[in-house]
């Protein structure tokens, strides 16, 4: 309803203000030309995210100080906080760093934003801005229009920052033209009342335009012509700081939980940030006297005060609330509380996606992460049934007991409804990772589509096997129980394999050893190739010794089939899944991986 | 951290390491010295183990090796004369 009613009457009034005042249109313009140029300079930096910007935030956010250096340093070169705030929802979104190193970048952001006001009152509003605008708007759209993703980044780079100089030089313009005809000055005043009403129109400022940098802008040209008093200016900047946490909380919104968290914690942080800024302003304003002395800032300078007083205010903000990142993690996360059950599902026990979202696909890194992460998830439930299915316990699988107790330690005396279970965990996780994928390759690269091909099969690979476990469950069963000790001992044979092979995958998953991986790979390639009781004899053998009737060797011939193909598919899946995709490991694992006339060589000797 | 040793991890860092080529070399053969040393562990323990059912679980393993080692071998010549 709220925002029905918002837009048109932003729009009348907008539209009214520029009938009664010329000068207030070129101020609006200057506003649009800057939120355009920054829009551009998001374009521009998004092109050299596809590794250089992931690279570096992985390496650079594993203790807090790099977190928060990593927000500073980001937010500086790209001069956008809520870019930096978006991208950090995007990771978060996939999984790729945690809530407290979000929390980090977040407040770095806060400070890096400060150099915006920096750049402006020091730089913007001292020289002829307007002049530097112009050839980089005619270099940016020359390269804009080049095929070179790079290039076209880098036209995109140069033009939003002509936008931004330009939409400068037109607020300044409209401003002190502004002044001949009204004294907006004259509105202002000192005192608690004018401090919460400035906020108040800083805060609604910055939602409507959401930036808080134009925000900061807009303060500062008004305040260079003396449209502002220093002190409204001020009360304005704490308004921007706290009005930008709309951006964060907009973008989370189609994240998950922990971007949610993460605009949560924005909210928190910029909320109190303001309230201490307003507490003690007098004491702020008093240390900015005399850093302002210190470097040598002009006493009637108020611009590049203003920016002394937004970094402080920030730094505070920054120190005070560092000492309560973890307990911030754990409110955060008691109080927004992980509803990975699909919404509308009355199934208690139905598992929903976890890492897949709108917010991942701001970027094809993030995407592509988040749906390696949801494979493996798929896994995870797939091994639960699997292993079930098997009769085996979980528990057994992953710890070093001997597979001739593994076997024997049965998991439950009822059969598992492996149908069941498939509804339940596997059917709409997989169904999500088929629609997601489509909808990610539109922002992904040719190499990138190739790599989500062979994630796709990977998943197909994952369902078949649940598939083919609960055909093979079918006879497990029966047979446990059976007389015969022939029978039961080939069936034991089967579940004694695939634990074996559900053990190595699981060791696989869980280590960084390149060696280990190709080599456990080798070795289950093998392992399915010589159990194949079909191709070994041993199936008949038993026919011709009649130690099973036609119907057990019926069924042991179908059902070591779909052990064979289970091994199979969670081999193929492992290769895929398991082997990291930022290292070459994942191409020189296809290309080491050992030929079927290899294994041949190696059962061949062993049989010698 | 030497400087060379820091230039190399920056260059890491912002994805500037030298060719796809190079980079892949440099992972053939960091993973064949690590299958090289674990060719060396088994062997020695193939001498310590006595149960049949270990001789042979160790032997298959070595045999895996060997031919991994053999197919790096042969990817490496290959990038090196391309």
């Amino acid at each position: 309803m709220l925002r029905k009613i918002l837009l048109p009457t932003i729009l009348i009034i907008l539209g009214y203000g520029f009938w009664v005042s010329p000068d207030f249109k070129v101020i609006a313009a200057g506003v649009s030309i800057f939120l355009f140029g920054m829009l551009s300079l998001e374009e521009g930096f998004k092109a050299f995210s596809g590794g250089t910007l992931e690279n570096i935030l992985r390496k650079s956010t594993d203790k807090l100080y790099k977190s928060i250096s990593f927000g500073i340093l980001a937010t500086t070169v790209m001069q956008s906080s809520s870019l930096v705030s978006v991208l950090t929802i995007s990771f978060l979104g996939a999984g790729l760093i945690g809530l407290a190193q979000g929390i980090g970048i977040v407040f770095g952001a806060n400070i890096g934003t400060t150099t915006g006001a920096w750049l402006v009152a020091g730089f913007g509003l001292k020289v002829k801005i307007s002049a530097y605008a112009m050839p980089m708007l005619v270099f940016g759209i020359i390269l804009i229009f080049q095929k070179t993703k790079s290039l076209k980044g880098i036209g995109y780079i140069l033009a939003g920052l002509g936008f931004l100089f330009l939409g400068i030089h037109f607020m300044k313009d409209g401003f002190e033209a502004f002044k001949n005809t009204l004294d907006l000055a004259s509105f202002g005043g000192t005192g608690l009342k004018y401090l919460f009403i400035f906020t108040g129109i800083g805060v609604f400022a910055t939602v409507v335009m959401q930036s808080s940098h134009a925000t900061l802008v807009l303060i500062i040209t008004a305040l260079s012509v003396g449209q502002i008093s220093y002190e409204n200016a001020l009360a304005l900047a704490i308004g921007a700081n706290v009005g930008t946490t709309i951006t964060a909380i907009i973008g989370a919104m189609s994240s998950n939980i922990v971007g949610k968290r993460l605009a949560g914690a924005h909210l928190i942080f910029n909320v109190v940030t303001g309230l201490i800024a307003i507490i003690f302003m007098h004491q702020i304003m008093f240390s900015v006297e005399f850093v302002s002395g210190y470097v040598g800032i002009a006493s009637d300078d108020y611009t590049l005060k203003l920016a002394v007083f937004h970094t402080i205010f920030n730094v505070i903000g920054v120190v005070v609330m560092v000492p309560f990142i973890n307990k911030l993690v754990v409110f955060l996360e008691s109080s927004l509380k992980d509803t990975v059950k699909k919404q509308g599902s009355k199934l208690d026990n139905y598992d929903g996606v976890k890492y897949l979202n709108d917010s991942v696909l701001e970027l094809p890194s993030t995407a592509m992460a988040a749906i390696i992460r949801e494979t493996k998830h798929l896994y995870e439930n797939s091994f639960e049934i699997i292993t079930h299915g098997l009769n085996l316990k979980k528990t057994n699988i992953v710890s070093s007991m001997p597979l001739d107790e593994v076997i024997r330690d049965h998991y439950s005396n009822k059969t598992v409804n492996i149908d069941e279970l498939y509804n339940y965990k596997i059917k709409g996780i997989y169904g999500e990772i088929i629609d997601f994928s489509t909808k990610a390759q539109s922002i992904m690269s040719p190499e990138d589509i190739e790599v989500l091909y062979q994630l796709k099969l990977a998943n197909r690979d994952i369902v078949q096997a649940v598939k083919d476990t609960k055909h093979l469950q079918k006879n497990l069963v029966k047979y446990a129980k059976n007389d015969n000790k022939h029978i039961k001992k080939e069936y034991d044979t089967i579940r004694k394999d695939l634990a074996e092979l559900l053990r190595n995958i699981n060791i696989i998953a869980n280590t960084d050893e390149e060696d280990v991986i190709i080599l456990l790979l080798s070795k289950a390639r093998i392992h399915t190739k010589k159990y194949d009781i079909v191709a070994n004899g041993t199936l008949d053998n038993l026919i011709r010794k009649s130690l099973i009737t036609n119907e057990m060797a019926t069924s042991l011939m179908n059902d070591s089939s779909y052990a064979h193909d289970i091994s199979k598919n969670l081999i193929e899946m492992a290769t895929v899944t398991f082997t990291d995709r930022n290292s070459n490991s994942s191409s020189i694992n296809v290309d080491m991986k050992i030929s079927e006339e290899d294994i041949d060589s190696i059962l061949k000797s062993k049989d010698k | 951290m030497g400087f060379k040793k820091f230039f190399e991890s920056v260059k890491e860092t912002l994805g500037l390491d030298n060719s796809e080529k190079e980079s892949k070399k440099k992972s053939i053969k960091n993973l064949l010295k690590k299958l090289n040393s674990k060719k060396n562990t088994v062997q020695k323990e193939l001498k310590k183990k006595s149960s049949k059912k270990d001789k042979n679980e160790l032997q298959e393993e070595l045999k895996i090796i060997i031919c991994h080692l053999k197919n790096g071998k042969k990817m490496l010549q290959k990038l090196e004369s391309k």
